[in-house]
């Protein structure tokens, strides 16, 4: 068993009053040990739902209703008590968000902040946990430690924001790293650069990565593999390579064009037409029919999730022999 | 950069003063009726009534009156009383130690009531606790102080046989009696405080928990009493302030009422008793008196802030 998170038939509701919506459906991922795991769709798409549940971050109105999340093959993340959870967040999994304008508190400086996540863990010295603040900031590129850590948040780029909370997340040497849109907010030229410190860094600490876009771009620069979700689903999952080669979802081939088409200008722009439905939206079938382009009378039932090729599964109609379904 | 800034503040502190100098000035002389009148009654003869405002300048042109006034405020002194022939500013100083201890106490009641009971409200949010502890401070703030100091006043009388000590005694000079002098009106006072900032401790903190930047805490693995008081408590600190500073206003208002419900010999009682004299140098000297301190008391809440919050810069 080499894998360092394991997800299994995740569902998550949202709880809206009396009423609830299913928003996160059936999920079911594993991150290998250093493997490099990427999450990619649209917004709306349950992506950021998806990873914070795994450490149990979500808000009181949604509910995780079904399914394991299990790290290292032996500890079950959904059971966990409070107080074990504690210890698994910002040490065994940490996570940086999408917003690096919000995500620290605006009241401390950066020193505070960084040594936080080594007191809630370790019980070095304050002297020993300076060093090695220090000694982290100057990892993630900052030139200037001493000086940054006297920092406030409101002081500082969202560039240098982004590389504390980096600095923040991996001081404690995670086995596994959550990075909602990381670089989202962030300038192109400073995207690539925080890209391939997080690429460089986990490779130093032995990290897994689970990224989460809806950029496939991100995704083709960090990941060796990936998951496509849609509408609280996964329908697409295998290896970087062939998502790209050779993608099977109608979703998939969409999100790849209106890539392909970006990176094209003569072309006019491309985007899938149509809107992701919303939990409250979801009707049965397959939750991609309003935008299908292939879309027949069987997709009024929910596609099974089957394995169409070597190390390759997808959620669709046109793959599935309507004979496999019920088999 | 900070002393500039108060030197800053203080410097504007002169028109504000001036402003209400002219304000109460005028505003005494346009209610009909003056001091001469009320010491010598509606049968004075009204040779005798020009006499006695004769004695009191009252008969100088009102610019010359006004300067006069002015004159001795900026050299300290703020004249003696047309009553009682005391010093202003030394009666206005003694009694405003009791005002000031009031004030202080009620306020000190109502935090310790409001923010624990806010925090909790805001990490119980939407359950029974939350609901029974906005309740409570609804009926604080709808209340009114007279009211729930007679309620208090009555009820301390007909089931404990207990009655207030009447009168005042210095806190230095016998502790204990003061204090039970004064903690029934700041209970009142503090009580009818405690809803609003109860209010907008649990808005805050509330608030403040939804933030991006305290799922960032949580993540990093932190307990419960860290985030809440560490984080949340601390941000929402500001806004409980400016709550805090709006409320001193309203707590000096209060002050003038509960000063007579309770007999304390305060700076409300001395302002009210001068007004329906028509004492004209007590009021004035009083007033400008509260407009200082208020504006001192912004003066604090302004600091304070830039020492709660390092994204403020006083320039
Ligand atoms: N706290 C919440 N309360 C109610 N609905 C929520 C909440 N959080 C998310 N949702 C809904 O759940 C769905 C999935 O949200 P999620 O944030 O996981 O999307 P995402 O894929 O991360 O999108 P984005 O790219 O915009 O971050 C959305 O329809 C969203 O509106
Ligand atoms: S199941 Fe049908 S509607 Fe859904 S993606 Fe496949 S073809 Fe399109
Ligand atoms: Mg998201």
């Amino acid at each position: 068993m080499n894998s360092i998170l394991e997800i299994k038939n995740l569902s998550i509701d949202l709880v809206d009053g009396r009423k609830t919506y299913p928003v996160v459906n059936d999920i079911n991922l594993s991150i290998k040990k250093k493997q490099r795991y990427g999450i990619v769709g649209e917004s709306g798409s349950g992506k950021s739902l998806t990873s914070l549940a795994i450490m149990n971050l979500l808000a009181d109105s949604l509910k995780i209703t079904r399914g394991s999340i299990v790290l290292d093959g032996k500890h079950e993340l959904t059971k966990m008590k409070k107080k074990e959870l504690r210890k698994v967040r910002g040490h065994d999994i940490s996570m940086i968000f999408q917003e690096p304008m919000t995500a620290l508190d605006p009241l401390y400086p950066i020193e505070h902040q960084i040594l936080e996540v080594l007191r809630f863990h370790f019980t070095f010295s304050k002297k020993q946990m300076r060093d090695m603040a220090v000694e982290m900031l100057k990892k993630v590129g900052i030139s200037r430690p001493e000086q940054i850590m006297k920092n406030y948040p409101h002081q500082l780029s969202g560039g240098m924001r982004q590389r504390v909370m980096i600095a923040m997340a991996l001081i404690c040497s995670p086995k596994l790293l959550i990075a909602d849109e990381p670089t989202t907010a962030l300038d192109v030229t400073i995207q690539a650069q925080i890209l391939d410190l997080m690429n460089e860094l986990t490779e130093d600490f032995d990290t897994s990565i689970l990224m989460i876009t809806h950029d496939l771009g991100v995704i083709v620069e960090m990941c060796e593999r990936v998951a496509v979700m849609y509408a609280g689903e996964i329908v697409e999952e295998t290896t970087v390579a062939k998502l790209f080669s050779n993608p099977a979802h109608p979703y998939t081939s969409g999100l790849l064009r209106s890539v392909q088409s970006l990176g094209n200008r003569t072309q006019s722009l491309y985007s899938i037409p149509g809107t992701v439905p919303t939990p409250k939206q979801q009707t049965a079938g397959c939750r991609f029919a309003s935008r299908c382009p292939h879309v027949m009378p069987v997709c009024n039932s929910s596609p099974p999730f089957l394995e169409i090729g070597n190390d390759h599964s997808t959620k669709c109609w046109l793959y599935a022999k309507e004979g496999v379904v019920n088999a | 950069m900070m002393y500039a800034y108060i030197t800053r503040r203080l410097l504007m502190l002169i028109p504000v003063l001036f402003g209400v100098s002219i304000f109460i000035f005028v505003m005494m002389r346009v209610v009909p009726g003056d001091v001469a009148m009320t010491i010598l009654g509606t049968d004075a003869t009204p040779e005798s009534l020009a006499q006695l405002r004769k004695e009191f300048g009252l008969n100088l042109p009102l610019h010359q009156q006004y300067l006069n006034w002015m004159g001795g405020v900026l050299s300290g002194d703020f004249g003696e009383s047309m009553r009682s022939g005391q010093a202003v500013l030394p009666d206005i100083l003694s009694r405003f130690t009791i005002t000031f201890e009031l004030t202080l106490l009620s306020a000190l009641i109502s935090w310790i009531i409001a923010i624990p009971m806010g925090i909790i409200a805001a990490i119980r949010h939407n359950t029974k606790t939350d609901f029974s502890v906005r309740m409570v401070s609804l009926l604080g703030v709808s209340v009114p102080n007279f009211a729930m100091a007679t309620v208090l006043i009555l009820v301390l009388a007909l089931f404990f046989s207990y009655s207030p000590p009447v009168g005042y005694i210095g806190f230095f000079e016998d502790p204990l009696r003061n204090l039970q002098i004064l903690i029934l009106p700041s209970l009142v006072l503090g009580t009818g405080m405690a809803g609003a900032v109860m209010r907008m401790t649990r808005s805050s903190v509330l608030e403040i928990l939804r933030q991006d930047f305290i799922r960032t805490i949580r993540a990093k693995g932190a307990r419960e009493r860290v985030i809440i008081f560490d984080h949340a408590l601390r941000n929402a600190m500001i806004p409980i302030l400016t709550i805090i500073g709006m409320q001193v206003g309203t707590l000096l208002g209060g002050a003038v009422i509960i000063e007579q419900i309770f007999s304390l010999p305060g700076l409300g009682q001395l302002v009210l008793t001068a007004i329906t004299q028509r004492d004209f140098t007590v009021v004035q000297g009083s007033v400008l008196f509260i407009a200082f301190v208020f504006v001192m008391i912004n003066l604090l809440v302004d600091v304070l802030y830039s020492y709660l919050d390092p994204r403020i810069n006083y320039k």
